[in-house]
């Protein structure tokens, strides 16, 4: 018989496996998004503006008003990959929103998880499109913490990225 | 002794009664929570570097089939009589179809903010707080057919194009592989905008609200999708005897999936199972 232990049991202990002294990795990496990521964003954006809208896969960053949120994006290099292979660190009205790349080089967001985009901005804006009125962005993993903390734990996180 | 997983519009009363209960009881537990969780977590882009265990590979299908197991038996631990049921997507098409009955899981969301008013989810009734959601938003959301732009729900005969290909996946086992059952029916097709969107990603937008983003758990019309197309791995299994999960073995050191995908005989995170030991379940469950 295949059912085995229930996922819940398996994540349950991923989690405490991960946590240590009570506080989670996936814990731990919002705290240090929070103040990290942020930081490190902040200045990239700031040099960059004002920008045109519309930038391509190659454009670097964005920083725009639309639908009333402002969003900005900053490619990140990665240690070892060209700086076109970069992560893009995206927020939205200062929340961060994970986008992930599919293999044809386009880019899908935690919003929108089910199609991919062109660009990092156009994925952006679908994602902004899909946020309802007075809401905003959870801090949710795996969110940019995979990025943030690939170098230091790879693999580590669910302990399943070997 | 097999158990039955039914078609929902067929459920009777207290069959559509029981399963919403077991969700409720779970989701007060905080136990469906943990399942929203597991999903998120276990999206890995083709992209990105890393094992793709769920999306965007092979393991689409088994990866699916054994998180439903997980919740099935979640389920019955509540009420034994339960069973997941699934949505026949090609025959229930219309926004007031069941599953989308105050009965089973209420219908779509108000227009202003997507939020579902009404069935035994609706934020209002009080049992179905979003805690682990892509936005604060605590009330589940649904766009059905997607208002400001609609799209229609993928046809029978999209699925049976799916069904017609008598190879389980094929090269480069990710999101862009043109050919083999698994990318069919997960649904990335080339290029973007809804021609791109087929089957299993199509009936993710078509639901739209929650259902579009990674915690898309949240809305339990996930499970009955799922099990929708767990059944048509069953059905292609039937028509295509020869024919078994692919990759049969691990792609070798310097293919640009090695360690990034799971072969047959591979484990299969975050369970201690294989895809192998996925391929029949009949056993546990058969479809009605």
């Amino acid at each position: 018989m295949v059912v085995g232990a229930g996922g819940v049991a398996v994540g349950a202990d991923q989690q405490a496996a991960a946590g240590g002294r009570g506080v989670s990795r996936r814990e731990a990496a919002r705290a240090l998004l929070g103040t990290g990521a942020a930081l490190a964003l902040a200045p990239v954006v700031a040099a960059s503006r004002p920008l045109p809208t519309g930038h391509g896969p190659g454009g670097g960053s964005f920083d725009e008003t639309y639908r009333g949120r402002r969003i900005q994006g900053a490619q990140v290099p990665i240690a070892g990959r060209r700086k076109a292979e970069g992560d893009w660190e995206v927020t939205v009205d200062g929340h961060p929103l994970h986008l992930m790349r599919r293999a044809d080089g386009t880019w899908l967001s935690m919003v929108d998880h089910y199609g991919s985009y062109p660009t990092a901005l156009e994925a952006t804006r679908a994602a902004v499109d899909q946020i309802g009125p007075g809401q905003q962005l959870r801090d949710l993993a795996p969110g940019p913490v995979v990025g943030e903390m690939a170098g230091h734990h790879r693999g580590g996180r669910h302990g399943v990225r070997a | 002794m097999a158990y039955v997983r039914k078609d929902v519009s067929t459920l009777t009363r207290t069959e559509r009664r029981r399963f919403v209960n077991a969700l409720l009881e779970l989701k007060r537990r905080g136990e469906y929570d943990e399942f929203v969780r597991l999903h998120i977590d276990h999206y890995t882009a083709d992209g990105e570097t890393g094992l793709r265990s769920a999306h965007m590979a092979p393991s689409f299908l088994p990866w699916h089939r054994r998180f439903l197991l997980d919740l099935e038996r979640a389920l019955r631990r509540v009420d034994s009589s339960v069973t997941v049921p699934y949505w026949d997507w090609t025959r229930n098409r219309r926004k007031t179809s069941v599953p989308w009955t105050a009965d089973v899981l209420g219908g779509n969301g108000r227009r202003s903010d997507r939020q579902v008013m009404t069935g035994p989810f609706a934020y209002t009734a009080g049992h179905w707080t979003i805690r682990v959601g892509v936005t604060d938003g605590k009330f589940l959301t649904r766009d059905l057919g997607r208002a400001a732009n609609p799209i229609a729900l993928p046809t029978g005969s999209q699925l049976q194009w799916a069904l017609d290909d008598p190879v389980y996946d094929a090269r480069p086992w990710d999101s862009t592989a043109a050919t083999g059952f698994r990318n069919k029916l997960e649904g990335w097709g080339p290029g973007s905008g809804s021609a791109s969107w087929r089957n299993h990603n199509r009936v993710h937008r078509w639901v739209g609200g929650a259902m579009l983003g990674g915690a898309s758990v949240n809305d339990p019309v996930f499970w009955l999708h799922h099990a929708f197309l767990d059944m048509q791995w069953h059905r292609w299994q039937l028509a295509h005897r020869n024919h078994r999960y692919l990759p049969a073995g691990p792609p070798p050191a310097g293919d640009r999936q090695h360690g990034r995908i799971i072969a047959r005989y591979q484990r299969l995170p975050p369970w201690d199972v294989t895809p192998d030991q996925l391929d029949d379940v009949s056993e546990i469950y058969r479809y009605a």
